[in-house]
């Protein structure tokens, strides 16, 4: 694949912002636009960019890209875990704590609640699974080539 | 040493079930009542009445006899085929899952609890009866018995819901308690009885079980003696308080039972093959119970009782007997067996002993079960008497066939050493019926615990040897005199019989089975056919019926629908959905594969926007977002695609039948979905709707943007479905790209 130097350059300089963003997405999903799902796509739309600018050996020389499935494997199990933990405490599947009505604890204008956590599940599992897809239709392409 | 550490699974089992069986000896009584599904009114409730005392005893008792056998058995069996010792473990581990699930089935006080380990036997036997899995025989006898056992198991289930709406509970005692004549017992009963008929392979359901006995030895010698095929007469001796209801229903099994003592009892005269003998016997001999039970009554219910129990040691002694003389001699035939009592004379006596029980000799525990049975028929009626009569004669005679066969005349077959666990099992067996014949009160006792819990009330008769000329006495003779009659004359009805058996198999409910097989599969091939030919048949097998079915809607009920105005607010809204109508018009006209993703992309694009006119950020983004990544995706793929197979595909010309059948069924579901979201649109919103209620709830649960709380929170379940789906799929990718291999 032919890419001039001026794509290379803005996918390398848009690479940390758009894990900024699904970062900020991520987080203030509860309070504003957006959430894990939305989050995963724009970080693994961040990749794919690498992917397409330098092709596929240069990418994961540069990302860890094959953690990718393991990381959805590792969101799909997070979320699971937050969903059927209060079970363990008698309470009903997706209770989410602090409950309702208390007050929960702050870290800046963030608030901390399990069911953030759950969303951050969402986040790695949406990631890793289009990441991973992502690496597979490389890999394949690259071999027909071949 | 080899064998007890490759048959420690069988050891194992066979040491629990004896240690189940004094259990089921010390706990007679014990109760266990735990609450299952409490919304269901389903509860774990266990009790060791006499049935379950008396049917769990044989299940462990019998069960640890076979599974000892099955230890020499199954690996001998194994060498036979070539395959490897190992596989013999799964043979144990289902014959040890088979006898949990009947002791749950006969402790089982819950209709809900009795359906559930009704099924996990049917299952159990089908990984039993299909064990030589190589053998297309075996496989197609699995399949048949789990499809008529499993199939008419469903009307259990109906039954069990029919009695649960009508009295509230699903609890058996609960139940006979309630419970009053009237269409919905009878119905209930009937179900109940059809599906305990198909267990225990009676007429018409018989042709299952002789067709099973492609299943190893031990297996047939526990399933189909006294474990499978008496959990359907188990059945109805537990439901009996329901089936008693209804004397017609007794009269139907009254019918049934002679049927399958007929039937058995000719088929069994003619067979060849050891098993084969047996099983048709086997289905025989269930009719007296079956026939017992529908005479009814305390001396009915009490000989049924007691045949069951004397019958399920007879029938396993000769099943395990069967095992051992083909393992000894080579061959499973009559025809080719003689004289072999000469040479293992223990082996000839233990069978001897099981023969002579079946066939109601004298000092054998069987001669008590035809006495019983004599007894209760005659008070049924004298017609009925001769009946009974004429049906022991028939077991006399196949029990004698099978033994003077196998062990007198001239000396067939080869004379192979065989481990002395095949053949002690038989003798202990043969050894208890004899017992039996001397001593019979232990087992009669244990008959009639359970016949009292059927009946209802306590029976306690003990029957004994009379040396006089009493009616049963007058008929055990007969039946002897009738029985070496019909031995001695084989040569003259043989023919007849034969003849009887061929019309059977050419016109028998084994036929209907295969034609009823047959025809479902070809209605199966034809709906595929016609519906996932090809994608867009599939697509159009939902959208027209769907929009066939709006539209009938619309034109019954034209009231129910409102057609809402356009403001002047609504103009941008309309523009937007203007260009993803053309949009998706418009992807119908390309013939180059880039071009479609890109007219694709333009029709999502454009509905992200309407969503953002709508006021739903938060869908407006993910919905860029998933554009953006499905047309990347998209292209990536068709870059992995040869080029050559797209530019011919592109090619391809449009079949004619296709040319006006596609845009019709597009026009017809189209216009009728958008008739269907117009009109619901244009109704006033309800005052308290469900997102209203997500609205006002989002804050309390921590939340500002009622989206992500209902994705993470009110409706989490479903989020977590729908990622499973996901990693679902990446493992699916991963599987066609790279055969599985996820990093």
């Amino acid at each position: 694949m032919v890419t001039t130097d001026l794509t290379q350059l803005v996918a390398r300089l848009l690479l940390a912002p758009s894990f900024a963003v699904a970062a900020a997405v991520l987080v203030k999903g509860y309070a504003d636009v957006g959430d894990g799902f939305s989050a995963g796509v724009i970080a693994a739309l961040g990749v794919l960019l690498q992917y397409v600018a330098f092709g596929r050996r240069e990418a994961e020389r540069l990302l860890p890209v094959r953690y990718a499935p393991a990381a959805a494997l590792a969101g799909l199990l997070l979320a699971l875990a937050v969903a059927f933990a209060p079970l363990l405490r008698g309470d009903a599947a997706f209770t989410h704590y602090p409950r309702a009505g208390t007050e929960p604890i702050h870290v800046g204008t963030l608030e901390l609640i399990t069911a953030v956590a759950f969303d951050v599940g969402v986040f790695l599992l949406v990631f890793g699974a289009v990441v991973g897809v992502i690496r597979y239709a490389a890999e394949a392409g690259e071999g027909r080539r071949a | 040493m080899r064998t007890l550490r490759e048959g420690w699974l069988a050891y194992a089992g066979a040491a629990a079930a004896g240690a189940g069986l004094v259990a089921t000896g010390l706990l007679a009584g014990a109760e266990l009542d735990v609450a299952w599904a409490p919304t269901l009114g389903a509860r774990l409730a266990f009790a060791l009445d006499g049935i379950g005392v008396l049917y769990a005893g044989l299940a462990t008792g019998i069960g640890a006899v076979v599974l000892v056998y099955a230890a020499r058995y199954v690996p001998l069996h194994l060498d036979h085929q070539g395959r490897p010792r190992r596989e013999a473990t799964r043979l144990y581990a289902f014959l040890l899952l088979f006898m949990v699930s009947m002791v749950g089935l006969v402790t089982a006080q819950d209709l809900l609890l009795l359906f559930v380990f009704w099924d996990l036997t049917a299952v159990a036997s089908y990984f039993l009866i299909a064990f030589d899995r190589h053998e297309r025989n075996a496989r197609y006898a699995a399949l048949m018995a789990l499809l008529v056992t499993a199939i008419t198991a469903v009307f259990l289930l109906v039954a069990a819901v029919l009695l649960h709406h009508e009295y509230g509970t699903f609890s058996l005692p609960e139940l006979f308690a309630v419970a009053e004549p009237g269409p919905t017992v009878t119905t209930a009963a009937v179900l109940i009885a059809l599906a305990a008929l198909a267990k225990s392979a009676q007429v018409p359901f018989h042709f299952w079980l002789p067709r099973a006995m492609a299943a190893p030895t031990p297996v047939s010698a526990y399933l189909h003696s006294a474990a499978m095929v008496a959990a359907g007469v188990f059945l109805l001796a537990r439901t009996y308080p329901l089936l008693e209801q209804s004397r017609l229903l007794l009269d139907g099994l009254l019918v049934v039972g002679m049927l399958s003592m007929a039937v058995g009892g000719v088929l069994a005269l003619t067979r060849d093959e050891l098993k084969q003998v047996l099983a048709n016997s086997t289905i025989a001999q269930y009719g007296y119970v079956t026939f017992m039970l529908g005479i009814g009554g305390a001396s009915g219910v009490a000989a049924a009782s007691f045949y069951v129990l004397a019958h399920a040691l007879m029938k396993s002694a000769l099943f395990l007997a069967a095992g051992a003389v083909s393992e000894t001699t080579g061959e499973t035939r009559l025809s080719r067996l003689g004289g072999l009592g000469r040479d293992r004379p223990l082996l000839a006596a233990g069978t001897g002993l099981a023969a002579a029980g079946l066939g109601a000799l004298p000092f054998t525990a069987g001669f008590f079960k035809d006495e019983l049975f004599f007894a209760a028929a005659l008070e049924r009626g004298p017609a009925f008497g001769a009946v009974a009569v004429a049906s022991a004669a028939l077991t006399l005679a196949y029990a004698g066939r099978f033994w003077l066969g196998i062990f007198t005349g001239r000396a067939r077959g080869e004379r192979r050493r065989v481990p002395a666990l095949l053949v002690w099992p038989t003798v202990l067996l043969g050894a208890l019926v004899l017992v039996g014949g001397v001593a019979v009160e232990p087992l009669a006792r244990l008959a009639n615990a359970a016949a009292s819990v059927s009946f209802g009330a306590t029976i306690d008769s003990i029957p004994s040897y009379h040396l006089d000329l009493r009616a049963e006495n007058a008929m055990a003779l007969a039946t002897y005199a009738a029985g070496i009659a019909l031995l001695v004359t084989s040569r003259l009805w043989s023919p007849f019989a034969e003849a009887a058996a061929r019309v059977g198999e050419r016109v028998g409910p084994e036929r209907w089975y295969d034609l009823a097989l047959l025809g479902l599969n070809q209605l199966s091939d034809l709906i595929h056919d016609v519906e996932v030919r090809d994608l867009r048949t599939r697509v159009a097998a939902v959208l027209v019926p769907a929009g066939v079915l709006v539209a009938l809607g619309t034109v019954a009920t034209p009231a129910a629908y409102e057609l809402g105005t356009v403001g002047r607010g609504d103009v941008a809204l309309v523009l937007v959905l203007a260009v993803a109508a053309v949009a998706a018009v418009a992807t119908t006209l390309p013939r180059h594969h880039l071009t479609l993703v890109l007219i694709l992309s333009t029709l999502g694009f454009s509905l992200a926007v309407a969503y953002a006119f709508f006021g739903a950020p938060d869908v407006a983004l993910v919905a860029v977002l998933v554009e953006t990544i499905f047309a990347l995706l998209f292209l990536g793929v068709f870059a992995l695609m040869p080029r050559l197979v797209l530019r011919r595909e592109a090619a391809l010309p449009t079949r004619p039948n296709r040319r006006w059948r596609d845009p019709l069924v597009a026009a017809v579901a189209g216009f009728f979905a958008f008739v269907v979201v117009w009109g619901a649109l244009s109704r006033p919103a309800p005052e308290e709707s469900v997102a209203a209620e997500h609205t006002r709830l989002a804050p309390e649960a921590h939340g500002s943007d009622v989206v992500t709380v209902i994705l993470a929170d009110f409706r989490g379940l479903d989020t977590l479905g729908e990622i499973t789906v996901v990693a679902v799929a990446l493992v699916g990718i991963a599987a066609l790209l790279r055969r599985g291999r996820l990093w």
